[in-house]
């Protein structure tokens, strides 16, 4: 309901609602209120035009044309419902029978499949000739001629929703088949169903216009709109109106439903452009204090680095401030869970953050040149050439219509200006230097072609292309079995030991994290919470770090004691408390941690950390370690 | 999935040859079966009939003997299964029977009139995607992400608009327009060029705005691909990512659509005939509906039925082309 | 509770040449009263074989016995039950967490009774009883694999299935999820399929481990043996697949 009235304050939603409510008004009490007036007949007064009194004019036996087209709304749109319905029902008999019938079933969608090639109008023709013309006969070949592509529609609906795991969970429950139809499967898909009805039965509407005004829908002496068309199309020299009136107004019908079909997806998000709050601009703000000058081997310096996103309740900062420096062969992690925002800083730094999104920062450079400032296109060359970007769903990071050399070569082409052989060549040999086997081969395959695995190496074989300075892998091996992982971690370290390639690795996973980088960066709520070497990892200060390290089982973990857990949740960047944002779940918070923000400092010389009890020893544990922790903070 | 063993490329070639080959026989399967299935529709067709098709189409008052001779001439007395076979045998002969109205044999007057129709239908699909791809690609561009509302509001409407006026109506409000007002085009029958140009545009500007409106739709859905990203960030230009990353997998999605679209152009020309009064199937298809002209509407749902598979077939085999996954995804 | 026997049981997918076997001849025991985990990569068919236990996947050879007898899938009564991976759609988003729970109860319990049950079996997973009248989506995902469980839990099964049931989780809640599927265990007596592709996980949680690849047991014993001296090879890949030893020192086990 709610949604009902969010939806009519939009001015779609708005104008759907007062056009229907036009519509549906006329039909009701059009007929009763000038239905004899309109069957008046003026012998004197035929096929006359415009004037005051016909404000259209008048048909064949001097009867008002208006009146006409406004009492034919009844009998137009009341027709074109029901056919609808006779759609929708045939449509849904059909579209869940397959779930019923088993065996039988694969014959319906067999069937429906065919079926649903041919177009409305020939169907309709079709079941024109076997019931006839006149009022049944063309609704019952409307409604059937859109069976199929309600029932295809249902198929598919039906088919997404049965393979939840809930309807799973309930079978596997006992629970059964009629049962899971009716209280799982349809309920969900009654709002796309019902969305794609009401559009429907505009379709409805104007193909009854349709079959009336080639003849073979209603006959005379009723009369919809189809009729009236055709017949003003016979005196179109002398009243053109007569013929364009009775379309108007199938137009508005049409329209109506259109419209509420439209609202209606809107308000269900089927398909939700987001409403984009307008964000007010964001003055960059230059180096107040003079940052350290570059020196030959800094591969990247980031000072105070923050994204900024339009919501709903106010900008939001999913990266509020972050800095770190990266050198020349140094292999960096960033570990932290979903609202640490360790995804969006690598893409910031990658300057592959989009509108609305704004990056900003103190100083971003790369190889020393300012990323902030300066010609784009100088820019676009310098990433392109020395940055290289591996993501982390293998499976869709590929174009899935070009062959795996080509969208490796094109680097080349466009970078280092080579020509296609050349760029082809190298192009193969990269991919033989990810240690992919027969390359020449899998250079003419297509990435579906591809196991995972091998479509992460090629990902980074794409990234040699050039020379790399620094490659930024964004949970590249989340989405890889653990063998396979191994590989891809294996040929990032031989990277950097082979050409001194800086890597920045993002994982929610420490253990990858140990497995191959120097130091790793702990990310809490958009900020840098502690920066350590990894061999220091047992050390940590931060109780985030300390936590997140006791919750995680590995091949050590003491199997008489209960896991450690971390209570409450991690934080959703609209709402981040003041002061330090880890304190509500922090065994040793107090209400200064509660009231400031602890910043980043260094507590060794290599080390620093962000926490006002950086270090002291943590609480033992109550009792009870299986409650729901998250209901702790709410 | 490591390869084990290293082919030669040339045996990698015919490998991939012969993919496409069992997917062209694969489809051209589904074609036939389908083509068979329509056969036997448009058979069933006349026997699906309540009462006696014959005494409905020449009347009540028709006497039993002209009934009886017209059974007879028909071949409705037979058994049915023999009625089946004839009616195969005639059709892959070409002999599509002999009309009631005219007395002419049905598939002359279909080999009259085809082209009329196929040459409008034909020039209405151009139109439309040459029209609408290019507007489709550039609005989606232009309001990726919530830019230029106002473009997108404004393009929003105009394409519902639009879509949602009947062609047959677009057709009048044409004739009425440019043909009776201005003067300027013919408005009935096909004599030159400047016949076809009001049909087509009748015919076509539906489909257009909805073909517009999808492949906006789907170019802005490709537009936040994973492997746009990952173009973006190999730093091509934008116009290499637009036209060579995003437009070929934003069209195997609207080919689709296209397809049905051509399907329905085709038989929208049904309506738009009867508005120009043009030479085609449509006018025919009508007729024989109204006259109760069995044999003949029988023989024009079947040529459309057919149009629109073969159509479909084609579709199939230019989306397989564009995008290799389809060969491997039948199941 | 019960003991739940694989024997030699084949699972296939397609038809005619591309035919597969995802399970290829596994024999598998629960013992009663105990977890088994099942460990191996993606595709492995570790899936396949928990669905094919609960009646969701035919299976092509051999049998799933409970207690030695052919599993009875009389409609309404059904011995095993499963957890998913995905807490976002393994619950209906139409119906309240109460009402999922609900409807997996036995049928002989009638309708005050309903209530009283299923607030019992909200408690057992450490929810609060008032969170039977939210919707998933206003629940987290952690609390929603609770809800889960508690469904699995109605079904008064006797042996549970969990299929990845952290691995949607992020890192700081999986251990209470996982230090509640110990609890249970250990309160109800309840015999265990763990299905997991995380080694350490299974270690944690279950006293025996199978290891299988490529739709084959390849290996299968006491937790502590197998991981302490692995026979196969493939085992051993995957032993030494395991990344980064985090280092620890013993300061860290007393912390919560």
């Amino acid at each position: 309901m709610r949604a009902v009235r969010r939806t009519l304050r939009t001015p779609l939603g708005a104008a759907a609602a007062i056009l229907l409510a036009i519509v549906l008004l006329t039909a009701v009490f059009a007929p009763i209120l000038w239905g004899e007036q309109a069957a008046v007949v003026d012998t004197d007064d035929i096929l006359a035009g415009p004037s005051p009194e016909h404000p259209i004019g008048t048909d064949g036996l001097g009867r008002d044309l208006l009146l006409r087209v406004l009492v034919a709304t009844r009998l137009s749109v009341s027709l074109a419902l029901v056919a609808t319905l006779v759609a929708v029902t045939a449509g849904l008999v059909l579209g869940v029978a397959p779930l019923l019938l088993g065996r039988a079933g694969r014959a319906v969608t067999w069937f429906v499949g065919i079926a649903v090639a041919f177009p409305g109008l020939l169907l309709a023709l079709f079941f024109a000739v076997i019931f006839g013309t006149g009022w049944l006969g063309a609704t019952l070949a409307i409604g059937l001629a859109g069976a199929p592509s309600f029932a295809r529609l249902c198929q598919t609906l039906v088919a997404g929703v049965a393979s939840r795991d809930y309807v799973a969970a309930a079978r596997v429950g006992g629970i059964g088949r009629f049962r899971v139809l009716f209280r799982h499967i349809l309920p969900n898909i009654g709002e796309p169903l019902i969305v794609n009805a009401t559009i429907g039965a505009g379709a409805a509407l104007l193909s009854f216009a349709g079959l009336s005004f080639l003849g073979l829908g209603i006959q005379p002496p009723a009369y919809d709109w189809g009729r009236l068309m055709m017949e003003g199309l016979s005196g179109i020299y002398l009243n053109p109106l007569a013929a364009l009136a009775p379309g108007i107004a199938v137009v508005i019908a049409g329209l109506a439903f259109n419209l509420v079909g439209e609202a209606a997806a809107r308000a269900l998000g089927i398909e939700s452009t987001g409403i984009v709050a307008r964000l007010a601009a964001v003055q960059p703000r230059r180096a107040v204090g003079a940052s350290a000058p570059a020196s030959p081997d800094e591969i990247l310096a980031i000072r105070d680095l923050t994204v900024t996103f339009p919501g709903q309740e106010g900008p939001v900062q999913p990266v509020r401030g972050v800095s770190f420096s990266l050198r020349r062969g140094e292999v960096v992690g960033i570990v932290g869970e979903s609202g640490s925002g360790k995804s969006l800083t690598a893409l910031a730094i990658a300057q592959l953050v989009e509108e609305p999104g704004v990056v900003d920062a103190d100083t971003l450079r790369f190889v020393g040149a300012d990323l902030l400032e300066g010609d784009p296109a100088d820019h676009r060359r310098l990433l392109g050439n020395s940055l290289a970007m591996v993501f982390q769903d293998p499976m869709t990071s590929f174009n899935p219509t070009k062959r795996m050399g080509g969208q490796l070569a094109e680097v080349a082409t466009h970078h280092h200006g080579m020509s296609r052989r050349e760029a082809h060549d190298r192009a193969v040999d990269r991919l033989g230097a990810v240690r992919i086997t027969d390359p020449e081969r899998r250079a003419r395959q297509y990435p579906h072609e591809f196991s995972g695995g091998m479509r992460q190496r090629a990902m980074i074989g794409m990234g040699l292309m050039g020379s790399p300075k620094l490659i930024i892998a964004d949970e590249p091996t989340t989405a890889l079995d653990v063998t396979v992982q191994q590989q891809v971690l294996n040929l990032l370290r031989s990277i950097r030991d082979d050409d001194d390639v800086a890597i920045l690795l993002i994982s929610h996973d420490v253990s990858v994290i140990a497995e191959i980088c120097d130091r790793v960066l702990v990310m809490y709520a958009g900020r840098i919470v502690e920066d350590l070497p990894v061999s220091e990892l047992s050390r940590a200060r931060h109780p985030y770090t300390r936590a997140l390290l006791a919750a995680v089982p590995d091949m050590q973990t003491d199997l008489d004691r209960p896991l450690a857990t971390v209570p409450g949740r991690p934080v959703d960047p609209a709402h981040v408390p003041a002061g330090c944002a880890f304190a509500p779940r922090c065994p040793l918070a107090d209400a200064h941690c509660r009231a400031v923000d602890p910043d980043l400092v260094p507590v060794a010389p290599t080390a620093r950390v962000a926490c006002w009890h950086a270090g002291e020893p943590l609480p033992t544990p109550v009792a009870e370690v299986a409650r729901d922790t998250e209901e702790v903070v709410a | 999935m490591t390869s084990a063993t290293a082919l030669p490329t040339r045996e990698a070639r015919r490998a991939g040859d012969h993919r496409w080959l069992r997917f062209i026989a694969r489809r051209t399967g589904r074609l036939l079966v389908s083509l068979w299935v329509l056969m036997t529709a448009a058979f069933l067709m006349i026997h699906l009939i309540p009462g006696d098709p014959v005494r409905v189409a020449l009347g009540p008052t028709a006497s039993a003997e002209l009934v009886e001779a017209r059974r007879r001439a028909l071949g409705l007395n037979d058994p049915l299964i023999v009625q089946y076979i004839e009616y195969f045998r005639g059709v892959l002969t070409g002999d599509l029977g002999t009309s009631i109205q005219t007395g002419l044999p049905v598939a002359q007057t279909i080999a009259q009139r085809l082209p009329a129709t196929a040459s409008l239908a034909v020039l209405a699909f151009v139109c439309a995607v040459i029209v609408s791809v290019p507007i489709g690609v550039a609005v989606a561009v232009a309001t990726r992400r919530g830019r230029a509302r106002r473009l997108e509001l404004g393009f929003a409407s105009g394409s519902i608009f639009v879509s949602a006026i009947p062609d047959f109506l677009l057709g009048v409000a044409l004739v009425s327009i440019f043909g009776v007002a201005l003067g300027w085009l013919p408005i009935a029958g096909r004599s030159g060029p400047e016949s076809y140009i009001l049909p087509v545009v009748a015919l076509s500007l539906g489909p257009a705005a909805v073909l517009a409106r999808i492949v906006r739709v789907e170019m802005l859905s490709v537009l936040e691909a994973d492997f746009v990203r990952t173009a973006r960030a190999k730093r091509l230009p934008p116009w290499r990512i637009y036209l060579s990353h995003a437009l070929p997998n934003a069209v195997t999605a609207t080919l689709t659509l296209a397809g049905l679209l051509l399907s329905s152009l085709v038989v929208g020309t049904v309506l738009v005939e009867n508005v120009f009064a043009w030479p085609g199937l449509g006018s025919t298809i009508v007729s024989s509906i109204q006259t109760k002209d069995y044999p003949m509407a029988q023989a024009t749902v079947l040529v459309y039925g057919a149009g629109v598979l073969i159509i479909n077939t084609i579709v199939d085999a230019i989306l397989a082309m564009l995008d290799p996954r389809t060969t491997v995804a039948e199941n | 509770m019960s003991e739940l026997r694989f024997e030699d049981v084949t699972v296939c997918y397609g038809s005619g040449r591309s035919a597969t076997r995802a399970v290829d001849g596994v024999s598998l025991t629960v013992p009663d009263g105990e977890v088994l985990g099942l460990v191996g990569g993606s595709g492995s068919g570790k899936s396949t074989t928990a669905r094919a236990a609960v009646g969701l996947v035919p299976v092509d050879a051999g049998r799933i016995l409970l207690d030695g007898r052919a599993i009875d899938v009389r409609r309404g009564r059904r011995p095993l039950q499963m957890v998913f991976q995905d807490p976002y759609s393994s619950l209906d988003p139409r119906m309240t967490v109460g009402e999922s729970v609900a409807e997996i109860l036995p049928k002989e319990i009638k309708r005050a009774a309903r209530r009283d049950e299923v607030e019992r079996l909200l408690e057992l997973v450490h929810l609060d009883p008032a969170r039977a009248a939210a919707y998933p989506s206003q629940l987290s995902g952690g609390q929603r694999q609770r809800v889960a469980i508690a469904r699995a839990l109605a079904g008064r099964p006797r042996v549970l299935i969990a299929d990845e049931i952290t691995s949607a989780l992020d890192v700081s809640i999986q251990g209470a999820i996982l230090n509640l599927v110990r609890e249970l265990q250990s309160e109800l007596g309840l015999s265990m399929l763990f299905i997991s592709h995380n080694l350490a996980v299974v270690r944690y949680v279950a006293s025996r481990v199978a290891v299988m690849h490529d739709g084959r047991i390849v290996e299968e014993g006491a937790t502590a043996d197998v991981l302490a001296a692995p026979q196969d090879p493939y085992t051993r890949r995957l032993l030494a697949a395991i990344p980064g030893r985090v280092p620890t020192a013993p300061t860290m086990r007393s912390t919560p």
